[in-house]
């Protein structure tokens, strides 16, 4: 099966796990090792080099074959975005960088012109840059046009497990796009991640249903299936769905019997 | 005095949240916890956020009936100079704190704002997260504060009955109502990028009290689109003084308000002081409440000398060590963190600074 390429990178899990929200780092070391995902996003808030115990870098950085991908979440604007980006580089050693800023403390909603001005500068300096974005087309590809690796529409709020409400932007965006479309966000069950790789996604961010879920291994692990079941279920070619109505009378009878 | 702003006493803004205050039976109690925890677990995940508060002084030079500090109280004044902040920083530092709330009194000679921005400075050199509980500061005062590092601000109406409040402030700064209360409007428009308010719980009929509060927190979510805010459940505690509140507020009803809280506004901080007990704390943990204060000592110098002979602000009800509260959180499944923020984003909030 090929690969998820993400810059020069390639994986060939296509679940990306978040790791905040997870009652403990151990809780949340297991469901990435179930899930078996290769690319992780940690956010830059999480690093503690002062207190180990609370840290969620040093764990995840222990883990064989796992890329990490920090992230700016906490940002407000641009300027902090990139701020955050340049430490994280430096600390992390990974050339990844998920871009997130939300102006907004309470519903996280990202916003699309700092997020620009960010992903413009970062992709310059050589990021791998992935930008959380509003399930917005034109933005896409504006952000493709600056040189991120992929863009990650949202399906719904942040934690909110509404699914892929944005179904339609999200097929817009994926029909147009030249990189890798990967759903982040809003996902609630495996089915939606399915969902999201049979339209088209090359891959999904999940982190709160895996997070809060009783056994959030677990629930990784059913993650993982789900996505490789839909990304083998689009590759082999779905059925086409039944078309509209045929009408009583036939609509090409002005046409005359075929000769 | 000016007008009351119409926000204090526009029901709109509370109405969906009334009934659910004035209901009083279990079930109803049991249900609404069921949907506070739903609540907060979608948003929050399994996380508490940390904080400790740090008492930089005692000096005061207002009359709060109720208050340990008050200016005719006749325990010993003193504050913390600049190597005494540093060294109380590092104690709290080797308990893993890395979020501290610097709190002072009213503004006096001794302690006013060119005081308060050297500890600001001193505590953004060791803290990744910086916020104040001191006086109401003009928008420029703010700025100040915010470019030094300070990310938040915390200052309580103590209530919003203006009838109540003027007797309950006998004398000094703090008896002007309206200052007080546009107080978090002047902090945000000086760039500080979070604001937390509350009522002192038991100065006031605590319904009215909690729908004010709400009114309060929704309007500034709609007013400054970029802000934070957090709402604190503050209950009288007692203290030097011996102040007897009006008002009882139970256990039952303060749970029922803070689930309500979460309810009707999902997504913001919920906080829970170390007033309350160690078996409220650790119910309401995960029950709507995401921020809690951890191993607080409240005497000007508590962390470095634990017997320090200053009279605190209020008694603390939670006694425990950082680590006793740490086992308790993940003995229900959550994750205590330390650290939930960077000083990356240390600077002042973007277009409210630069207008």
């Amino acid at each position: 099966m090929d690969s998820l390429r993400l810059g020069s990178y390639t994986f060939s899990s296509r679940l990306i796990l978040g790791t905040g929200k997870f009652s403990s780092a151990s809780a949340m070391i297991e469901a990435v090792r179930a899930s078996g995902t290769q690319l992780v996003t940690v956010a830059l808030r999480r690093f503690n080099r002062e207190q180990l115990e609370d840290d969620l870098f040093g764990p995840l950085s222990e883990i064989e074959g796992l890329t990490l991908m920090p992230n700016t979440s906490g940002a407000a604007t641009a300027r902090e975005a990139v701020k955050a980006a340049r430490i994280s580089r430096e600390l992390s050693g990974s050339p990844f960088i998920k871009v997130e800023i939300h102006p907004n403390p309470h519903h996280l909603m990202p916003d699309p012109i700092e997020t620009y001005e960010a992903c413009k500068i970062l992709a310059a300096e050589g990021f791998i840059v992935m930008p959380y974005i509003p399930a917005d087309p034109v933005l896409a590809k504006r952000l493709e046009e600056v040189g991120c690796s992929s863009v990650m529409p949202l399906g719904s709020a942040i934690g909110s497990g509404q699914g892929l409400s944005t179904a339609e932007m999200v097929k817009l965006i994926i029909r147009e796009s030249n990189i890798p479309v990967i759903v982040d966000a809003g996902l609630r069950s495996p089915s939606e991640a399915c969902a999201a790789m049979e339209m088209g996604c090359e891959a999904v961010l999940v982190n709160s249903a895996v997070a809060v879920a009783r056994n959030p291994a677990a629930m990784a692990s059913a993650f993982a299936k789900a996505v490789e079941a839909g990304f083998e279920a689009r590759n082999a070619g779905l059925m086409p769905r039944s078309g509209a109505a045929v009408a009583t009378s036939p609509l090409t009878s002005f046409l005359g019997a075929a000769s | 005095m000016s007008s009351l702003p119409a926000w204090l006493t526009d029901e709109r803004l509370s109405a969906d949240i009334e009934p659910l205050l004035r209901q009083t039976d279990a079930e109803s109690l049991e249900r609404l916890a069921a949907e506070a925890q739903a609540v907060t677990l979608r948003r929050f995940g399994r996380i508490i956020s940390l904080y400790a508060p740090l008492y930089l002084s005692n000096f005061c030079s207002s009359g709060c009936v109720y208050c340990g500090f008050a200016s005719d109280r006749k325990s010993p004044r003193r504050k913390l100079d600049v190597g005494e902040i540093e060294k109380e920083l590092m104690a709290m530092k080797v308990l893993g704190i890395g979020d501290v709330l610097l709190l002072t009194g009213e503004r006096t000679a001794a302690v006013g704002f060119d005081y308060l921005r050297r500890a600001v400075e001193i505590a953004a050199r060791h803290m990744p997260r910086v916020a104040v509980e001191a006086f109401p500061m003009s928008v420029a005062e703010y700025r100040g504060l915010a470019e030094c590092g300070c990310t938040g601000i915390t200052i309580y109406q103590e209530t919003y009955d203006p009838a109540n409040y003027r007797d309950l402030h006998r004398w000094g700064p703090k008896q002007d109502f309206l200052e007080r209360l546009e107080t978090p409007e002047r902090a945000i428009s000086g760039g500080i990028r979070s604001v937390g308010i509350g009522a002192l719980l038991g100065l006031s009929e605590p319904v009215g009290e909690a729908l004010a509060v709400l009114r309060h927190a929704r309007h500034l979510c709609k007013t400054y689109w970029k802000a934070g805010v957090s709402v604190s459940f503050p209950r009288i505690r007692p203290q030097e003084g011996g102040f007897q509140p009006s008002f009882t507020v139970s256990d039952r009803f303060l749970a029922r308000m803070i689930f309500a809280f979460r309810v009707g506004m999902p997504d913001v901080d919920l906080v829970l002081s170390t007033r309350e007990s160690s078996a409220f704390r650790d119910g309401m943990a995960g029950l709507g409440i995401t921020r809690m204060s951890i191993a607080s000592r409240t005497t000007v110098g508590g962390y470095v000398a634990a017997d320090a002979t200053s009279a605190s602000q209020f008694e603390v009800c939670d006694g425990r060590s950082a680590e006793a509260f740490c086992a308790a959180l993940r003995a229900k499944n959550l994750d205590p963190v330390f650290k939930n923020w960077d000083a990356a984003y240390n600077n002042p909030l973007a277009s409210e600074a630069s207008a």
